[in-house]
């Protein structure tokens, strides 16, 4: 009996994982150009894709070195988001005390738009990295510490109450059994920080700075310069995507027993 | 039975007739270049005098978020009438945006580097050594370098922060800056206001920058479409003008009566005597506003491809980017 074939080498090239969001990518791309030529959308509304590409080739050098500050103040604004975050989360798990008073008032401040009052930061810091850091911090921070009470709060207390019977100190157990239960959620919370930190840098840049790809966003929305405009908020994009991934690898490595971990495998008979 | 119908259909005829529009007005809508302020007195004031209504026109001044913004939003048609930077307007034409300057109102550039007055930063030479606020590509600091140019200034020999609107003022109110790129009826104003401290501004047009700024812009084929609309708006906006100029307090009281939070009465008023010089340049002395003269508008345009990074086809049509046709005489 003959067997049906498999799927084929350029079949399952097009099929691999990482192929695949680049594919609707450049399905987007086609649709956009598509979009532009079928309406006669003018140049100054919506740039041709076409025009924003070949901003980026040409610029490509001083774009990178424009990202080099916003990059900087994103992962400063994140790691601080992660570094407060993550113990405030413990002190509101922890305590109902704390939690009663703290965490209505942090949500509170959520709400509070950030860009309303990034400008203070700038008379309170003055013109430097301090203010888009702080920007992007508190933009982050809200996440981290939501995903992380939530985490730390799903611990499963027979776990733990096991761990205190075989005499374990508080701090070994918190170490051995809390923290790694919380692991999956400070991840994801992380993942969402990091991006909303980009988000912050920008705002922060906005306001007041003379460097970074903010900058280049204000100065191209001010000359009607739309491809290079584009070509900025690609920029931003793709530092969004490149920190994800980054947090994701580091998730990979600190969590790999957890089910969001699991690989696919196909068996072969 | 009967009386009730009697009754009933009395009452539906009395409704019909109330709702049956008179003749309506021309919903207009004005989208301002920025948040409001003493330069904007003249159409609050026109339209609380009931110039514009007596025009057939209901109007609708929304504040803006700079030029550039409104220019996009009546080249989108959102807004049917912009009060913009003309200079700004062009850069905009110039990339295929649809629109057209029905009346520019500001023959004389009113930008400014300003600080406070006890800096004693009167002249170009004092803004050496110093700190300037700007805001990145906004209508001053595209034309930044060539004031530089022309009071033999360069870059080095100050230092630049960069913010939006708002840092720019709290950077020279709280001492980060020595100066700021702005109108000179606008941020000095609003410095005042915030500090009670007076602001001194180097105005680019005493140093040889010689171009329009403010005008009214509308998208060209809406003017097309609503040629009689556009000459009575126009018309309005003239004589409202003109009535402001008569009594520039009132014509500030105005901006307060719509928006109790624009600002405070003396500085609106100060503001807005300040505008009044530049409406006109020593060649259109005497003349309506509005009626800019084509020397003029060449030479901006001339200027800006020069200098302010105008696309150099600019220069072959100076006369597309205006027009006076809708003005009345």
């Amino acid at each position: 009996m003959v067997e049906p074939k498999g799927p084929g080498g350029v079949s399952r090239a097009l099929n691999a994982a990482w192929i695949r969001p680049f594919l609707f990518l450049i399905f987007i791309v086609v649709a956009w150009d598509l979009t532009i030529r079928l309406f006669r959308i003018p140049p100054y509304q919506i740039p041709a894709p076409g025009d924003v590409v070949v901003v980026l080739w040409h610029d490509w050098p001083e774009l990178m070195r424009q990202a080099w500050p916003t990059t900087y103040a994103t992962i400063c604004g994140f790691l601080l988001s992660a570094l407060f975050g993550i113990p405030v989360a413990m002190l509101i798990a922890g305590s109902k005390t704390v939690e009663s008073y703290v965490y209505p008032l942090l949500v509170f401040s959520q709400s509070v738009p950030k860009i309303a009052i990034a400008p203070l930061f700038v008379v309170w810091f003055g013109f430097g990295i301090i203010p888009k850091v702080i920007s992007a911090f508190l933009l982050g921070f809200f996440p981290v510490v939501v995903s992380a009470v939530q985490g730390f709060k799903s611990v499963d207390p027979d776990m733990v109450d096991l761990a205190r019977a075989m005499q374990g100190s508080r701090f070994h157990v918190f170490c051995a059994v809390n923290l790694p239960h919380a692991m999956p959620a400070i991840f994801s919370g992380l993942k969402v920080s990091v991006t909303l930190a980009v988000v912050g840098a920008v705002v922060g840049e906005f306001v007041g700075s003379n460097s970074g790809i903010g900058y280049v966003l204000q100065r191209s929305i001010g000359t009607f310069d739309l491809p290079t405009m584009f070509a900025a908020l690609v920029i931003l994009a793709l530092l969004g995507v490149v920190l994800f991934w980054i947090v994701d690898q580091i998730e990979r490595f600190v969590i790999p027993w957890h089910v969001s971990q699991r690989e696919e495998f196909i068996f072969a008979a | 039975m009967i009386r009730f119908i009697a009754a009933l259909s009395s009452v539906l005829v009395w409704m019909a007739l109330a709702m049956a529009p008179a003749a309506a007005a021309d919903k207009v809508v004005l989208m301002l270049n920025w948040y409001v302020y003493g330069e904007h007195a003249p159409f609050y004031y026109g339209k609380a005098k009931g110039i514009y209504a007596a025009e057939n026109i209901d109007l609708e001044i929304q504040e803006g978020r700079g030029s550039a913004a409104t220019t996009q939003a009546v080249a989108a048609k959102t807004a049917d009438f912009g009060y913009v930077d003309v200079p700004t307007m062009m850069r905009a034409a110039v990339k295929g945006a649809p629109v057209v300057a029905t009346g520019v109102l500001l023959q004389t550039s009113p930008m400014s580097a300003m600080g406070f007055v006890e800096k004693n930063i009167k002249k170009p030479e004092d803004i050496k050594g110093k700190t300037v606020a700007i805001t990145p590509a906004d209508s001053m600091t595209q034309i930044w370098p060539l004031f530089l140019k022309k009071t033999g200034l360069k870059e080095g020999d100050f230092t630049t922060v960069a913010g939006d609107g708002q840092t720019k003022l709290n950077a020279v109110i709280n001492g980060q800056a020595d100066l700021l790129l702005g109108y000179v009826m606008d941020q000095s104003m609003k410095i005042k206001d915030a500090t009670g401290k007076d602001v001194y501004p180097i105005k680019f047009a005493d140093y040889g920058i010689n171009m329009v700024s403010s005008g009214m812009v509308a998208n060209t084929d809406y003017v097309k479409a609503n040629a009689d609309l556009v000459k009575r708006f126009m018309s309005a906006t003239t004589k409202a003008v003109e009535a402001a100029e008569k009594d520039p307090k009132a014509a500030a009281q105005s901006i307060l009566d719509a928006n109790p939070k624009g600002g405070k009465i003396d500085t609106l008023t100060q503001g807005f005597e300040l505008t009044v010089p530049l409406y006109r340049t020593p060649e259109t002395e005497g003349k309506r506003p509005f009626q800019v003269t084509d020397q003029n508008m060449t030479d901006t345009v001339n200027l800006l491809v020069e200098y302010g990074g105008l696309e150099g086809k600019a220069k072959d049509n100076p006369k597309a980017f205006y027009t006076n046709d809708y003005l009345p005489k």
